[in-house]
């Protein structure tokens, strides 16, 4: 049930000037992150997070989460401006919003765009707000062995992210939880892999981490990519859709808007996701799929609602469950626990206020980078082509100053060059950074709730199967787990049948 | 006619990928392990469920399992080989950490002057932007208005006194 005091507390925190401000200029911010080459949401809020240390904790979340709301949103304009998407999420954004861009209706493509991810992301949060508070009920009751089975549950969605390989990611998020190992052990107090460094005690910090995997890995990546050439489409000027437009979309903004959320409600799976079965399930049910790939606005809406809806489905987890719903939440949850907050269903009691004022934050953002978006898209366009020889030298500075910030530790810079150099060799041989950041964040946790089970289970660790919930979310890690090749084997088997058979 | 490919190379690279990254995380698997055993051991009455290797040599052992199942089924292609800027680029870095520790914001200016260079940037204006303006512009947000103490060095030292 919604705690109607703390609704109104968090929207009367939002009555402060400064926050405001805080807010355009983040939600100003993540447009710009989303629209320059090689920065994205995740990376953007990895950025970030050093900047937000000394302020209190609701600003320094919501700017994380305007990061997080409108780079999602922006990757659009550079996929339809000039067909590469400034996020992952945007790419099937592009198979529609640049042949639109092309034939001179860029500002209809825009327009489009901004409608669907502001009525998708409004959708998102509103379900945020009805569903996270539920859910935090649900696991209030939750003892040590229930958590742990939900945390093994969240890190084996890992092996679906992106497309490499789920072995691979498996293996990304296990070397993550094994850093998480480095330092004094919570349980016993003994130290662990510090080789006698005393800046290894408290383990390996997240945020240089995160700064190197996600930036400085990037850094290595656009090294590569100096030859790519960027051309722009002319934009004579914005025409937004008419009614006709909208009364052909409003459906798939709808169904795409309950896509993305319920994608970004599971544990890992984002935004990109999301794109992608909102803009299947758009060109399966149009009247017209014929259009989809040469400029359909059903596209466009489909993808736009599904990746801007994932973000506030992604913030379901993450603040009721503490497990992350996606690479960008993660990044938020290590700012959470970097500010002493303890995301979980406690959220929803000792610290509703603040949860509150972040979910009616997320609902301004939505409704500010539709005016930020639409009416800049333009400027941000011409932003794209900052090039990147400019760009990410600057980045860097900000990465180790930030990464530097922190505990004010060189050590933290070695880290972040480190987990950079680290990252990119990973990117390069298929190992997906996003399943070891998250490892890293959720590997304490495992490790404790492992070990508090041992003690109320009197360490008969297979007692966990006789309790309901912990057996049904060791039921859904191996379908999570095996589900998809064993289906893939029974598709592949029957196709081979009908073939035989004909 | 199709064109001659040597495609010997190219196998034998991927070969040598495809065992080497499984065996390498292998490897670096046994020396944690190895380092696990040395960790200390807790009596009984101070142990928390589990003993203070346990937990890692638990992961460790799915890093095992899950490489050696690697060696057999990675169907991933080998990637192309990495352009003389990455390898450039790298060694920046590398020289990066190396003057950090004489000066963190000598490095950060050295690096990204260098890196601009590297990239393609021959305009004036765009290097000293770069290597110049933005390393103080951030020293002086960051000491300023964040309070962020930057360590001592060559540079720093001038203004710290």
């Amino acid at each position: 049930m919604i705690n109607m005091d703390a609704l109104l507390n968090g929207l009367f925190a939002l009555a402060d000037p400064y926050l405001l401000m805080l807010l355009f200029a983040a939600t100003l911010g993540g447009v710009l992150v989303g629209a320059l080459p090689g920065l994205n949401a995740t990376t953007g809020v990895a950025l970030l997070l050093p900047f937000t240390i000394t302020m209190e904790p609701i600003p320094a979340i919501a700017i994380l989460t305007a990061i997080y709301c409108a780079a999602t949103f922006a990757g659009a304009i550079t996929a339809i401006l000039i067909n590469t998407p400034g996020t992952s999420a945007s790419a099937t954004t592009c198979l529609d919003g640049y042949p639109l861009a092309q034939r001179g209706e860029a500002g209809r493509a825009l327009g489009m765009a901004a409608v669907s991810s502001t009525i998708g992301g409004i959708i998102s949060v509103v379900c945020l707000m009805a569903a996270a508070p539920l859910l935090a009920r649900a696991a209030y009751n939750f003892a040590p062995p229930e958590y742990f089975a939900l945390t093994v549950f969240g890190l084996s969605m890992l092996a679906t992210i992106g497309d490499g390989s789920p072995v691979k990611n498996i293996i990304s998020g296990a070397f993550g939880i094994l850093v998480a190992t480095v330092g004094i052990d919570l349980l016993t107090s003994v130290e662990r892999f510090t080789f006698g460094l005393n800046e290894l005690s408290e383990g390996i910090p997240f945020v240089p981490v995160m700064i190197g995997v996600f930036g400085i890995s990037e850094l290595l990546v656009q090294a590569d990519n100096l030859h790519v050439e960027r051309k722009q489409v002319v934009m004579k000027s914005i025409r937004l859709p008419n009614m006709n437009d909208y009364r052909k979309v409003w459906k798939t903004i709808l169904r795409s808007s309950g896509i993305g959320t319920f994608i970004g409600i599971l544990p890992a799976e984002g935004a990109t996701v999301a794109s992608m079965i909102g803009y299947n399930e758009a060109k399966r049910w149009s009247k017209t799929p014929e259009e989809f790939g040469h400029g359909s606005l059903e596209g466009i809406a489909g993808s736009e609602a599904a990746n801007n809806s994932a973000t506030g489905g992604a913030m379901v987890p993450t603040l009721a469950l503490g497990i992350p719903g996606s690479p960008t939440a993660a990044v938020i949850l290590a700012g959470l626990m970097v500010h002493g907050l303890r995301p979980g269903p406690t959220m929803f009691t000792d610290q509703a206020d603040f949860a509150y004022a972040i979910f009616w934050s997320m609902l301004l953002v939505n409704i500010l980078f539709f005016f930020i978006g639409l009416w800049g898209a333009k400027i941000f366009a011409r932003v794209t082509f900052v090039p990147i020889q400019i760009l990410w030298p600057i980045v860097f500075i900000f990465s180790i100053v930030g990464a530097y910030a922190l505990e004010q530790s060189m050590m933290d810079v070695w880290i972040a060059v480190g987990s950079g150099i680290l990252g990119f060799y990973m990117r390069r041989y298929g190992f997906s950074v996003v399943p070891m950041a998250i490892g890293l964040i959720l590997g304490g946790m495992l490790e404790t709730r492992l070990g508090q089970s041992m003690v109320m289970l009197d360490e008969k660790w297979w007692l966990m199967l006789n309790r309901p919930l912990s057996l049904f979310f060791f039921v859904l890690t191996i379908l999570a787990l095996f589900g998809p090749p064993v289906w893939d084997r029974i598709i592949k088997y029957r196709l081979k049948r009908k073939v035989a058979g004909k | 006619m199709q064109p001659f490919v040597d495609v010997s190379k190219h196998t034998s690279n991927r070969t040598v990928f495809r065992y080497l990254i499984p065996f390498g995380i292998i490897a670096f698997c046994v020396l944690a392990y190895f380092l696990s055993t040395q960790f200390d051991r807790v009596p009984p009455i101070l142990k928390r469920g589990m003993q203070p290797s346990d937990f890692p040599q638990l992961i460790i052992g799915l890093i095992i399992i899950l490489s050696v199942w690697l060696i057999f089924r990675d169907n991933d292609k080998t990637p192309k080989r990495m352009t003389k800027v990455v390898h450039l680029t790298m060694g920046l870095l590398v020289g990066f950490l190396i003057i950090a520790d004489i000066d963190l914001f000598l490095g950060l200016g050295l690096f990204a002057t260098m890196l601009t260079i590297l990239w393609g940037e021959r305009r004036a204006w765009a290097i000293i932007l770069v290597g110049l303006f933005v390393p103080f512009s951030v020293f002086f947000l960051f000491d300023s208005i964040f309070e962020v103490r930057f360590p001592r060095g060559l540079l720093t030292n001038i203004w710290y006194g």
